[in-house]
């Protein structure tokens, strides 16, 4: 098939940036990054790009297409060359670039090496055998598990867009995988460090990471199951762990959000003093809903129910953030429920398996 | 000198990360120089497990295992190394997963274990199918934790020499691809833990970076390589990329079926079916293709009556690679595969602490041959090798470099020599781009020193590749003339390193006038000659070519046998 890029091409030692269009020839099967070796081997061997194992699991070739963090490897071409279409190549966001879709990953493993990436073990390291854990308290950290440190995320994040110094979501999903993990016993110590400025309480919840993650991480799943186990913990004077515990006041005192206390309960009596004339001109235009009395919903019992069925469950922390709908995700996706195909039986179905000593009148199936 | 260490680790996989640990642990100034960042190695593509008898799953027991490795090997392991390996395999294993492994666990919360090829016992210990992943995770967490301790990673150095001065391996010269320049390490011990060479063959479960460079920069320093004929082919890779789809989906009971939907390994190996050893499977497989009974090249990996819940917990990197790549889901259809190059059974030489026979140089992994796989290597013992073998090296490395009188060595005679070498090959602009040489030496690799070996194609590949290599010394035209990740430069040098290995593989191949493990040669030879040839083929480079000479088999306790899965 032909197949047309456009690459931002960057030169390093003149710091010029050009778009250029290559046409090449693929194999039908190519992926994006077969078909930039094609334009390496054969068009311009100057073009810079990483790449190594070619099966989504060595994380090197993370670049942007169209505007969107994708793994090139991941990235089957088929569709898009028969479409006409002619995607933009262009390194990965947020980090520096160094050359052409390399992209500088210290400051992404910097910010991996701050969450003190491994485990500070709970247990007795003497013991001779390993630790005793079971499967279903090991089900919380396998998403975070699955990350191959690709920096799809990181390339695609807007808080770190506005805040370069935000630990981002790859480095706070591993610090996930570290709080999750019931053989570590620095919960606490990792659930202050990682609830400072720059950290998790500065994701928007923008969801671009867990949209863009090829491997189904979703680390703004992660990201709250750290607010989770923050607030669990007792770890919640950030402005953004004030902000959501207010949610939970207001949602069970009245069923209603009190948006008029919002501001003083999250950012403190002081600060909320200088946010007075802003509040009177909301207030003028009919904004903000007089604080005394409350407004209670009519059915707030039910609400109030609802608080009380959670707290039973014992919801509170990483368990209670909803996981999975794209975990494993994102394929089982893809899965239909039971009850929809037989796979023995559809019209190109492969035939149904048997032994060659199952055949009729087959002796000397069994005897070579 | 860019930098003096206590001990240089050359290569950042498992092998190369656990030798470095270690070393750092016994008290060494350790230096890692790896051309990838370390998690992109390609042994987080391993996928299936790892293989140490802890007895979780049934009875088991480090003899059993040895026997099995043995078995697999074609009695051509080394059974003292043998020993070793699998006695402290399940030490190696727990001290894994109190670092944080996080490895699947059974109903008691132990580590489970699931059968393999040519097992006696279900002994693979395995995180769903990523558990090449989730250990080098694991290693380069302990990596960070030392390198905040002072050890230094050198990312992405591209090494491609060693340096050698009066009988001792004293450093190494790389290429900084991200800043560019020829750069020179020093070390009073080297290790190499580059990994293997499947890049040699177009069909390959390898990654790009697998160009076998530390065999090559061994070769080339004079160090000999052993067994190098034996490349394994894996049974189950992926149609039309290579691809590997892990041996675990028939460890957890896939079938594998031809054209006719029929289970053709109880024609092979009616006892262990589609667990026979990796060698018997891929024969069968071929035989069964040229015999017309394959699809479209291929046989069919069948999982549809495991079922969408075991699909989904157990092999859910499978599903999801044939999914991307072959375009099946494999709960609805079988994928179709074929083999494919997946490890280099041969390697550096060295003894079971990883000493090549150069003092101060040693190796691990799937570069170095100790040997514990013979002919042929059991599926979940090559990551198992990497654990117990990296160790092993890193403390003999880091006790020689701390009891070695004198400091480190010069290397700038060796540094000068590299520069004007790199420099010959950026100035060079008359010739072919690499890429030709490349696909045609993978093309021809396959075809004449593949899964069976006939005398005249390898005669024939003898001499394609002396013609290959003529175009390339002829010089070959690096595009890129920058030095800013100049891969271009890069995998010109790689291209060299595989010519090497393969010459080296036909001259020990085409005089190996037997059938053992993966070198078959149904049509001349097609029994195993242990009067002859129960002995290991050593590989010199002498002059401008490899040249051949033999050793003994270590044996212990298991007198050879014949073999039937």
């Amino acid at each position: 098939m032909q197949v047309g890029l456009k690459i931002w091409r960057y030169d390093a030692k003149t710091g010029d940036r050009a778009l250029k269009e290559y046409e090449i020839s693929a194999p039908e099967e190519a992926t994006l990054l077969d078909c930039l070796d094609i334009v390496k081997d054969q068009h311009d061997g100057s073009l810079a790009y990483r790449k190594s194992c070619r099966m989504m699991i060595c994380g090197s070739c993370g670049m942007r297409m169209d505007g969107g963090a994708v793994l090139a490897c991941r990235t089957r071409m088929y569709d898009i060359a028969q479409a006409g279409h002619v995607p933009v190549i262009s390194a990965m966001g947020n980090l520096p670039i160094v050359k052409d879709l390399v992209v500088d990953m210290e400051p992404f493993w910097h910010k991996m090496r701050s969450v003190d990436p491994y485990l500070q073990p709970r247990y007795d390291q003497a013991q001779e055998r390993e630790n005793v854990v079971q499967q279903k308290s090991m089900d919380v950290i396998h998403k975070e598990s699955l990350c191959i440190n690709c920096g799809c995320c990181v390339s695609e994040c807007n808080s770190m867009e506005s805040d370069p110094d935000f630990l981002g979501p790859a480095a706070l999903a591993k610090g996930m995988r570290f709080v999750g993990d019931p053989r570590d016993g620095a919960t606490i110590e990792r659930l202050e460090k990682y609830s400072e400025a720059h950290g998790l309480w500065d994701c928007t919840r923008c969801y671009f990471c867990t949209e863009r993650c090829p491997k189904g991480v979703d680390p703004r799943d992660a990201i709250a199951k750290l607010g989770a186990e923050a607030m669990k913990n007792g770890i919640d004077r950030d402005m953004g762990a004030r902000h959501a515990k207010w949610f939970v006041t207001s949602a069970k005192t009245t069923g209603w959000l009190r948006e008029t206390e919002l501001v003083p309960k999250t950012q403190g009596i002081v600060a909320s003093i200088k946010e007075i004339k802003f509040a009177m001109s909301l207030a003028r235009k009919g904004k903000v809903p007089p604080p005394f009395p409350p407004h209670v919903a009519a059915d707030v019992g039910e609400s109030r129910a609802l608080f009380d069925l959670v707290k039973a469950q014992g919801r509170d922390g990483a368990l209670g953030i909803v996981q999975g709908e794209k975990a494993l995700g994102r394929i089982e996706a893809h899965h239909e429920a039971a009850g929809g195909r037989d796979p023995y039986n559809e019209p190109d179905s492969a035939p149904r398996p048997f032994l060659p000593s199952e055949r009729e009148g087959s002796e000397e199936a069994v005897s070579s | 000198m860019e930098a003096m260490h206590d001990v240089l680790v050359v290569g950042a996989g498992l092998a190369g990360m656990r030798a470095a640990i270690e070393a750092h642990d016994r008290g060494a100034n350790v230096g890692v120089i790896s051309k990838l960042h370390p998690t992109r190695s390609h042994s987080g593509a391993a996928e299936g497990g790892i293989n140490a008898a802890l007895g979780n799953a049934a009875e088991d027991s480090p003899e059993k295992h040895a026997f099995d490795t043995v078995k697999g090997s074609d009695y051509l392991g080394d059974q003292d190394a043998i020993e070793i390996f699998t006695r402290e395999a399940p030490g190696d294993i727990y001290q894994l997963e109190r670092w944080g492994a996080v490895f699947s666990r059974n109903d008691e919360g132990r580590l489970d274990q699931r059968p393999f090829g040519a097992a006696g016992s279900p002994r693979t210990v395995y995180a769903a199918d990523i558990t090449g992943h989730v250990l080098i995770q694991v290693l380069y967490e302990q990596l960070q934790k030392r390198m905040a301790e002072g050890m230094t990673v050198y990312e992405e150095f591209f090494a491609f020499r060693l340096v050698v001065e009066d009988g001792r391996c004293t450093g190494v010269i790389s290429w900084d691809l991200l800043n560019g320049g020829v750069k020179l390490h020093t070390g009073k011990a080297v290790i190499l833990a580059t990994g293997g060479a499947g890049r040699i063959y177009r069909v390959t479960t390898n990654a790009y970076a697998c160009t076998g460079d530390g065999m090559a920069m061994a070769l080339r320093a004079g160090v000999p390589l052993k067994d190098m004929e034996f490349m394994q082919f894996h049974p189950t890779t992926m149609y039309p990329s290579g691809i590997l789809i892990t041996e675990g989906c028939r460890g957890e009971g896939g079938y594998l079926l031809n054209k006719e939907g029929e289970r053709f390994m109880q024609r092979y190996a009616p006892n262990a079916l589609e667990l026979a050893s990796r060698d018997v499977v891929s024969r069968s497989e071929t035989t069964e293709i040229e015999a017309g009974r394959g699809i479209d090249g291929n046989v069919h990996l069948d999982l549809r009556h495991l079922g969408p819940e075991k699909i989904l917990t157990k092999l859910p990197g499978s599903r999801e690679l044939a999914m991307t790549y072959a375009g099946v889901d494999p709960i609805y259809a079988p994928i179709p595969v074929r083999p494919g190059a997946h490890y280099h059974m041969g390697g550096i030489e060295t003894d079971s602490q990883g000493l090549s026979e150069v003092e101060g140089l040693y190796a691990a992994g799937e570069c170095a041959c100790v040997s514990v796989h013979g002919a042929n290597r059991l599926g979940g013992n090559s990551l198992m090798e990497t654990i117990t073998f990296g160790r092993r090296s890193g403390q003999a490395a880091a006790e020689y470099a701390l009891s070695v009188p004198g400091g480190n060595g010069s290397g700038e005679a060796a540094r000068a020599d590299a520069e004007r070498w790199v420099k010959s090959i950026l100035d060079n602009t008359e010739g072919e781009r690499p890429w030709a040489i490349r696909d045609e030496l993978g093309e021809s690799m396959l075809e004449n020193f593949g899964v069976f070996r006939r005398a005249e194609k390898m005669e024939a590949q003898i001499g394609i590749i002396e013609g290959l290599r003529e175009r390339y010394d002829r010089g070959v035209v690096v595009e890129d003339k920058g030095n800013v990740f100049n891969s271009d430069l890069t995998q010109a040098i790689e291209l060299g390193y595989l010519l090497d290995l393969a010459s080296c593989m036909l001259q020990a191949g085409s005089v190996r006038t037997e059938s053992r493990g993966a070198h078959s040669r149904p049509y001349d030879f097609p029994d195993r000659d242990d009067e002859n040839f129960l002995k290991h083929s050593i590989t010199r480079w002498v002059g401008d070519g490899p040249e051949l000479s033999y050793r003994e088999v270590r044996m212990t306790q298991w007198e050879p046998m014949e073999r039937k899965y």
